[in-house]
C-alpha cells in the first residue's frame, strides 16, 4: 500500500489504556497508522494542525477541556480533518456532542473492533456517521426551543445565531466570515455557549441533551 | 380601762354602770379585736394558697364567714369587660342551683358593679331601683354587700356576700371585706403568676420533646405532632395546621381534635380569611368567639364554619424567615377566652414548632444531596475507571485475536461481545445514578422505572440496555408506546413465562427503533397468551411497524417491537395545519 491510501490518525485520551489499545487496535487494521497521541486538550490543540491527520479521535471530556473545543479549534484552522468524538457516556450526549464539535461522527468506547475501524475509514473518506434525520432534530431543536430546554433561553440573541451555525456544521472561521466577528471572539462565543448549556459539567450534560435532542409530540 | 370610771352617782347604780359600760366596752374591744383578728386569719389563709381556683373558692368562704353572712359569691368579669365569665359562690346548695338553671350573667346590681367598680351596700336588694330581681326557686336575699377585686390596678371581679344574719350589713363590715378584696387581688395575682410558670414550665419541656419528636419524624408526622402538643397543653378542642395550598387556596395538612375528620383534605378560598392576615404579617390573632367574628369587612375563620368553634387563636408557623403555614386553636363554643400568657406561649411554641420542621426538612435535604453526591461519585469511577479498562482490555484482546488460530479467534470475538454486553450495562447503571428519581426526561428515564415496577412481581430486575440515540430518536408518543409495549410484555414474562431473567433492549438501528424483551421461560404461550398481545401488534402496525413473537435464544421467548422513528419537525408542521 502507498502512504497516500493509508490513514493518519491522531488520539486524544487520558486513559493510557485506551490510548495503547486504541492504537494497538487500529495498527492492527493494516491500513491505519496512528501518528500521535496525547492526554492533554491543549497540547492536542497544538499539534493536530501540524500531523494533519485523516482523522482526530477525541475523548469529549478531558482534564485540561474538553474534545468539543479541540475538534472546533482544529478543523478552524484546517476543516479537512475529520473529528470522532470518543465517548464512555451515552448516545445521546455524544451525538450532541458530535454535532457541536462539528465532528463527523461518534465513537462509544465499546470494544467491537470492526466498528471502531470501520468507523474511522468512513470518516477518512469524507463521510459522516451522524444519521441526518437526528442532525435535523437538533438543529430544530437549537432553532425551535420550547419550555422543555429553558438552557437555551438563558443564551442571548447573538449566542443563539451562533449556535444555529454550530448546528449546521459551519467552523469557527467560517462563522466569523458570516457574522463579521474575530475567529476568537467566535470561540470565546462557543466557550459561553458551551458553559450556558451546562456542557462543562458532567452530570448535567446528559440531562440537557436529552432535553435538547428531544422533539416533544405534546402540544 | 379604769382611768375611763367616773363615780357620778351611787355606789350601787355606779357600779352597775360600770360594769355594763366595762361589758359593752369590752364586747366591743373584743369583738373589734376578733374581727381584725379574724381578718387576719382569713388572709393568711387565701395568702397561702397557689391554686387559683381554689383560692377563688376560700376567699369567698372566707369573706362570708368574716361578716357572718350565709350567701357570697365572687364573679369574675371576662376580658372584654361585658359580663361575668366565671361565678364561684357559696351558701346555695347543688340541688337549688340546678333548678335556678343558669348562673348570673352579670345584669341588674351585679352588673351595676362591673359598669361602676365602687362598694355597694344596701338594706335590702330588692328596694334598689337597679335590682332586677330573683329568678324563680332562688333564697330571698335582703342585705347586700358587693365590693371590686383588683388586680394590679385592673378589675378582676367583684366579691357579693348577702342576707347578714345580724340584718344588715354595718359600714365596718363593708371596710373590712374592702381590705379582704385588697389581699384577695395580691392571692389571685400570685396564684395566677404560679399557674403562668407551671404553664410556661409545661410548654417548655413539651417544646423539647416536640422539637425532639418533629427532628426524627417527616411530613403529616411532624405536623401531627405539633399540632397534639398544642392541642393538650392549650386545652384546645381542635388544631387544623393550616398550608397554603395551590394558588390562592389554604388546605388543612393536619386536624386534630374535634371533628377533625371533618376538616380532612379540606381546602378553601386563601382571600379573606384570618390565615391570610396572619401569613402576612406574622403576628397571631385570637378571637373570644369565632361566631360572632363574622360580617362584611373582617377577615374569617373558616374553620369555624366547618366544626363549630368557640375562643380561636390563629397563630403564624415561622421559622426562619417567612411564614409558612398558620395553627388554628379553638375551643368549643362558651368555653374559655385564651389568656394572653396562653397565646404567648403557644406563639411560641408554634415558632419553636416552625424551626424545628425547617431543621428537619434541612436535614434530610443535606441527607437527599450526600446521597446524590455518593451516586454522582459511583458514576464517576464507574465511568472513568471501569468502562476504560474493559474498553482497552477488548481492544487489546481483538488485537491478539488478529495473531490467533480460528478456533482460539472465536472464543476471543464471544468475550469481546461480554466484555460489551457490560459495558452496556454499566452504562445504563451510570446513567441510572445520574438520574434522579422521579424526574426522568426521556425514554431511557422512563423504561428504567417502568423495569424497577416489575422487580416485586418478576421477582428480580430485569435488565436493560440501550444501543444508539434512543432519547433523541423518539418523542413523547414513541415513548408512551415503548413503555406500554415493555410492560405488557414484562407483565406476560411475570404471569407465564417462570423465567428467572429478563433482558430489555431499546436500540436505534437506522431510522427504526426496536425494542425486544427476551425471557429465559418455558418458551411461547398458548394462543389465549398471545391475544393478550394484540394491542401491542395493532401499536406497531398503527406506526408501519411491526410485532414479532418468538422463540429466544436458547429458550424462553423474545418479542421484538419494532417501528420508524418519527422525523423533526413533525410536531410543528402538524400545529401549523391546525
Amino acid at each position: 500500500m502507498t502512504s497516500e491510501a493509508r490513514i493518519r490518525v491522531f488520539i486524544l485520551d487520558d486513559h493510557d489504556v485506551v490510548r495503547r489499545g486504541l492504537r494497538a487496535l487500529l495498527e492492527a487494521a493494516g491500513d491505519i497508522d496512528v501518528v500521535g497521541e496525547t492526554g492533554s486538550a491543549v497540547t492536542a490543540t497544538d499539534r493536530i494542525p501540524a500531523l494533519k491527520p485523516d482523522v482526530a479521535i477525541l475523548d469529549g471530556r478531558l482534564p485540561d477541556g474538553s474534545g468539543i473545543d479541540v475538534c472546533r479549534a482544529v478543523r478552524s484552522v484546517d476543516p479537512s480533518i475529520n473529528g470522532l468524538i470518543l465517548t464512555s457516556y451515552d448516545d445521546d450526549e455524544a451525538l450532541f456532542a458530535a454535532i457541536m464539535a462539528g465532528a463527523s461522527g461518534y465513537l462509544l468506547k465499546e470494544a467491537k473492533s470492526a466498528d471502531l475501524v470501520a468507523a474511522v475509514r468512513r470518516v477518512a473518506a469524507g463521510h459522516s456517521l451522524i444519521d441526518p434525520r437526528l442532525m435535523d432534530v437538533v438543529v430544530d431543536r437549537i432553532r425551535h426551543p420550547d419550555r422543555a430546554a429553558p438552557e437555551l433561553e438563558a443564551l442571548t440573541d447573538q449566542e443563539r445565531r451562533i449556535l444555529e451555525l454550530v448546528a449546521d456544521g459551519l467552523t469557527n472561521r467560517q462563522i466569523g466570515e458570516r457574522m463579521f466577528l474575530a475567529e476568537k471572539t467566535v470561540k470565546n462565543y462557543v466557550s459561553s455557549i458551551l458553559a450556558k448549556l451546562g456542557l462543562e459539567r458532567r452530570t448535567q450534560a446528559a440531562v440537557l441533551a436529552t432535553k435538547l435532542l428531544r422533539r416533544s409530540s405534546k402540544g | 380601762m379604769g382611768e375611763g370610771v367616773h363615780h357620778t352617782e351611787g355606789p350601787r347604780l355606779q357600779s352597775d354602770a360600770l360594769r355594763s359600760r366595762l361589758v359593752e366596752q369590752a364586747q366591743d374591744g373584743l369583738g373589734a379585736q376578733g374581727k381584725v383578728r379574724s381578718l387576719l386569719r382569713a388572709n393568711r389563709s387565701i395568702v397561702g394558697d397557689l391554686n387559683l381556683t381554689s383560692v377563688l373558692e376560700r376567699i369567698v368562704v372566707v369573706a362570708c364567714h368574716l361578716v357572718d353572712a350565709p350567701y357570697g359569691a365572687l364573679g369574675v368579669i371576662a376580658a372584654d369587660g361585658t359580663g361575668v365569665q366565671d361565678f364561684i359562690h357559696s351558701g346555695i346548695d347543688e340541688e337549688t342551683v340546678r333548678r335556678i338553671g343558669h348562673l348570673p350573667q352579670g345584669r341588674g346590681l351585679l352588673g351595676a358593679l362591673i359598669d361602676d367598680p365602687r362598694p355597694i351596700r344596701l338594706r335590702v336588694i330588692g328596694d334598689d331601683p337597679r335590682s332586677v330581681g330573683f329568678p324563680p326557686g332562688h333564697p330571698e336575699m335582703k342585705g347586700f354587700l358587693g365590693v371590686p377585686i383588683r388586680v394590679r390596678g385592673e378589675i378582676f371581679g367583684n366579691l357579693y356576700l348577702a342576707s347578714p344574719r345580724e340584718g344588715n350589713f354595718t359600714p365596718e363590715d363593708e371596710e373590712l371585706v374592702l381590705s379582704l378584696a385588697a389581699t384577695a387581688g395580691v392571692a389571685i395575682e400570685n396564684a395566677r403568676l404560679y399557674e403562668e410558670s407551671v404553664q410556661r414550665q409545661e410548654w417548655l419541656e413539651a417544646t423539647t420533646d416536640m422539637t425532639r419528636r418533629v427532628l426524627v419524624a417527616s411530613g403529616e408526622q411532624a405536623l401531627r405532632t405539633i399540632g397534639q402538643r398544642v392541642a393538650e397543653l392549650a386545652v384546645a378542642d381542635l388544631v387544623a395546621v393550616v398550608l397554603p395550598a395551590q394558588e390562592d387556596l389554604l388546605g388543612v395538612a393536619v386536624a386534630v381534635g374535634l371533628d377533625a375528620e371533618r376538616l380532612a383534605h379540606f381546602n378553601y378560598q386563601l382571600a379573606g380569611t384570618v390565615a391570610e392576615k396572619v401569613l402576612r404579617t406574622g403576628q397571631p390573632e385570637v378571637f373570644e368567639d369565632a361566631a360572632r367574628h363574622h360580617g362584611d369587612g373582617l377577615s374569617r375563620v373558616v374553620i369555624g364554619d366547618v366544626v363549630p368553634l368557640g375562643p380561636v387563636m390563629v397563630l403564624p408557623m415561622a421559622g426562619g424567615e417567612a411564614v409558612s403555614g398558620v395553627l388554628v386553636v379553638g375551643r368549643r363554643p362558651g368555653a374559655h377566652p385564651f389568656a394572653e400568657a396562653e397565646v404567648a406561649m403557644a406563639t411560641n411554641f408554634a415558632h419553636h414548632g416552625s424551626v424545628a420542621l425547617e431543621l428537619a426538612e434541612a436535614r434530610r435535604e443535606a441527607q437527599r444531596s450526600l446521597i446524590l453526591e455518593d451516586r454522582a461519585r459511583i458514576a464517576r469511577d464507574l465511568h472513568d475507571q471501569v468502562i476504560q479498562q474493559l474498553f482497552a482490555a477488548g481492544m487489546s484482546l481483538q488485537g491478539a485475536a488478529a495473531k490467533a488460530e480460528g478456533g482460539v479467534s472465536d472464543l476471543i470475538s464471544d468475550v469481546v461481545d461480554q466484555l460489551d454486553d457490560a459495558i452496556r450495562q454499566i452504562r445504563t447503571y451510570i446513567f441510572h445514578l445520574r438520574t434522579e428519581p422521579g424526574s426522568s426526561v426521556g425514554l431511557r428515564g422512563q423504561l428504567l422505572e417502568v423495569c424497577a415496577s416489575f422487580a416485586p412481581s418478576l421477582g428480580y430486575l430485569p435488565r436493560l440496555q440501550f444501543i444508539g440515540p434512543v432519547d433523541s430518536a423518539t418523542d413523547e408518543r414513541l415513548s408512551d408506546d415503548v413503555c406500554a409495549v415493555v410492560r405488557e410484555s414484562l407483565s406476560n414474562v411475570a404471569r407465564h413465562a417462570e423465567a428467572s431473567t429478563a433482558l430489555v433492549v431499546a436500540r436505534v438501528r437506522g431510522d427504526r427503533l426496536e425494542v425486544s424483551v427476551q425471557d429465559d421461560g418455558k418458551g411461547i404461550g398458548t394462543p389465549e397468551r398471545r391475544s393478550g398481545l394484540h394491542n401491542l401488534e395493532q401499536r406497531a402496525r398503527a406506526r408501519s411497524g411491526t410485532y414479532t413473537v418468538q422463540p429466544g435464544e436458547g429458550n424462553g421467548t423474545r418479542v421484538t417491537w419494532s417501528v420508524p422513528t418519527p422525523r423533526a419537525g413533525t410536531r410543528r408542521e402538524t400545529l401549523d395545519d391546525e
